[in-house]
């Protein structure tokens, strides 16, 4: 990288090895395929947030015995299912819920899992203790049955409520790996250096241990991204996921169960699984190239 | 304030660190202090002590891990006894600490600047326009030409020799009364080094701060201190002035420690080494003279039970009995091996 600066008044050119967000950039100009998923991820989830803010979601839920199973044609651009109901309306809705899903719960256990890290791996002792043995807690129990057991019991079941009920149990692996992080960097003398001018503890954590961990905060928050999009999707496919009415991406694949439907008319479920494919796939590519940029022997550029 | 003003007295220190539910004292009852406007060195080789009685000082230790006890009296209080959250009153502002790898001891994500107005903005109540002016006032006094620039730059921008003098900027940024500096030129080459010294001793004739130098090189010694105390396995075993202690090494580790510096012109050209090693804290024999194992050719008997501090002469103070009858392996019936 080659920057002017101004050394007396005179401009001189310096070399400086590129930093952060240039580091970045240039991972993802030398990589097309990353390129081309966080222009098209981009475009996706805006394009859906936009066009799903037209759709009526009532209307489109109707059901109208009528155009069962309609096929893709002029009334219907992608075609009907069997309750008559528009599937490209329900593939935006649907995508919108499983992003802005995916979204909140990378947020809350992002969040979360990030807090605890820092803290157990600064502090250690009996925090750490405490904080590892209720991860260690959640990782042996077998989350999706739970999930399961929650989604049947909670009264009054919403969006809003899955995301906490998923967020519960989907912190700690986060939480494990910013610990382990933390503790290496915060037995840095940069650390000690900034105790020894009396810097309080938590000021340490978050302005000096946190900003050296970002790296890795950020691939690990995207590569989440990638695998909460699939979570909301497998639970309402096994018909546990948002309420019925809803309409979702797992839904639609669901009714491929029906030999009939998964023979004959491929519009109803195959949209929705390439939608998920594309996209899982894009976010991976993503991280994949951010992940690299955290690590410099791995990187293109 | 006078220049014998007594800033810090250390009282029979010992800091233990856990093995498997025991507490091994690796400073075993050390005490020392340190006067205004006197630079103190402590020297021993790797292992005896030297960095954990400064950690020690400045409270850096793993609480769940290590214990403190005995007395380090500054201004009246015990800071060993000190909590946390007080202690971060004390540190920067009362006493400040220079590093010894002064590339790891600067965050590589903040800004020189930030860096060094850190502690200003936890200690005083300057404002923003005053501190930035006052970090470009440190970085002219360690010596830094161009300060503004520096100011913005990151840490790897930096040489090491600019990187240390950066590292003491932060350390002198809220005037402490007492500089712990431990090791602080072992990092760098022997020109820097000369220049870093040049500016302890530079800054401390200005602020009159007392400094702590925590080192293994006696040329280092010679140069700056006043004041020396040599330690070996958790004890010091010999305290003199700079003076006392260059003419006139009285203990037989500290004769051997002078011994072993390599010299161009003599006869012999082995270099002369200590024999044996500083004993693990585990496998420390606590009781009778702790380097009575490395020179084995001096009878049991020549050593004190339990060695206590002798006042040879004022100021100049030795441990256990057996300098008086001590003499190099080598002088005992010419050369052995």
């Amino acid at each position: 990288m080659v920057k002017e600066a101004t050394v007396n008044g005179k401009k001189v050119e310096t070399n400086s090895p590129p930093t952060g967000m240039q580091v970045i950039f240039r991972e993802f100009s030398k990589d097309k395929l990353a390129m081309f998923s966080l222009i098209s991820l981009v475009v996706v989830i805006i394009g859906v947030f936009i066009w799903a803010w037209f759709i009526d979601q009532e209307t489109l839920m109707r059901v109208s015995l009528r155009d069962k199973y309609a096929a893709p044609g002029e009334k219907f651009f992608l075609g009907a299912d069997q309750g008559g109901k528009d599937i490209l309306g329900q593939l935006v809705i649907g995508a919108k819920n499983s992003i802005r899903i995916a979204i909140a719960i990378t947020l809350i256990t992002g969040v979360f899992g990030i807090i605890v890290g820092l803290v157990c791996g600064y502090f250690g002792g009996w925090i750490d203790n405490m904080f590892m043995r209720i991860i260690d807690f959640f990782i042996t129990i077998p989350s999706l049955m739970i999930i399961i057991v929650f989604v049947t019991i909670v009264p009054k079941y919403t969006v809003n409520t899955f995301i906490l009920i998923m967020s519960l149990f989907l912190w700690t692996s986060t939480a494990r790996l910013v610990r382990s992080k933390a503790l290496s960097e915060s037995r840095r003398d940069y650390v000690n250096a900034s105790k020894t001018m009396g810097t309080p503890g938590i000021l340490i954590i978050f302005k000096e241990i946190m900003p050296n961990l970002s790296s890795i905060l950020i691939v690990e928050l995207t590569l989440n991204f990638a695998g909460n999009v699939g979570i909301e999707t497998g639970l309402s496919y096994l018909g546990f996921g948002l309420p019925p009415q809803t309409p979702s991406l797992g839904t639609l694949i669901s009714y491929a169960n029906n030999p009939l439907v998964l023979q004959d008319k491929w519009w109803v479920w195959l949209p929705a699984s390439i939608f998920i494919l594309l996209m899982m796939l894009g976010i991976n590519y993503v991280g994949q190239a951010l992940r690299r940029s955290a690590d410099a022997k791995q990187r293109l550029g | 304030m006078n220049s014998t003003e007594q800033l810090l007295s250390i009282n029979n220190l010992h800091t233990g660190f856990r093995i498997k539910d025991t507490y091994f004292d690796a400073v075993d009852g050390v005490s020392i202090s340190l006067k205004r406007n006197e630079i103190l060195a402590i020297v021993g080789e790797s292992g005896c002590g030297k960095s954990t009685l400064a950690t020690s000082i400045i409270g850096l230790h793993d609480h769940n891990k290590t214990r403190v006890e005995g007395e380090i009296i500054y201004k009246g209080i015990n800071l060993a006894k000190l909590d946390e959250e007080k202690f971060n009153k004390v540190r920067g502002e009362e006493i400040g600490m220079i590093f010894q790898d002064p590339l790891s001891a600067l965050n590589p994500l903040m800004r020189i600047g930030h860096q060094i107005e850190e502690g200003l903005a936890f200690h005083t109540k300057m404002t923003k326009e005053q501190r930035d002016k006052r970090v470009l006032e440190l970085l002219t006094q360690v010596g830094i030409s161009n300060p503004a620039r520096i100011a913005k730059q990151f840490p790897h921008q930096l040489s090491g020799g600019m990187r240390q003098r950066v590292i003491i900027a932060i350390a002198i940024s809220c005037k402490p009364n007492i500089i712990i500096a431990d090791e602080p030129t072992t990092a760098l080459d022997v020109t820097i080094q000369a220049q870093i010294l040049d500016l302890l001793k530079d800054l401390q004739a200005e602020t009159g701060a007392g400094i702590v130098l925590i080192t293994h090189d006696l040329g280092v010694v010679a140069e700056v201190a006043d004041r020396v105390a040599v330690m070996y396995a958790g004890q010091i075993i010999e305290e003199a002035t700079v003076e006392g202690l260059f003419t006139n090494p009285l203990h037989p580790y500290t004769r051997s420690l002078f011994n072993s510096i390599p010299q161009m012109n003599s006869e012999n050209e082995k270099l002369q080494v200590i024999q044996g090693i500083v004993p693990s804290l585990i496998n420390l024999p606590r009781t009778g003279c702790r380097f009575s194992t490395r020179i084995p050719w001096i009878s049991e008997g020549m050593h004190e039970e339990n060695p206590t501090m002798h006042e040879v002469s004022p100021g100049h103070l030795v441990r256990c009995t057996c300098w008086q009858h001590f003499h190099f392996e080598s002088e005992e019936g010419g050369i052995t091996r």
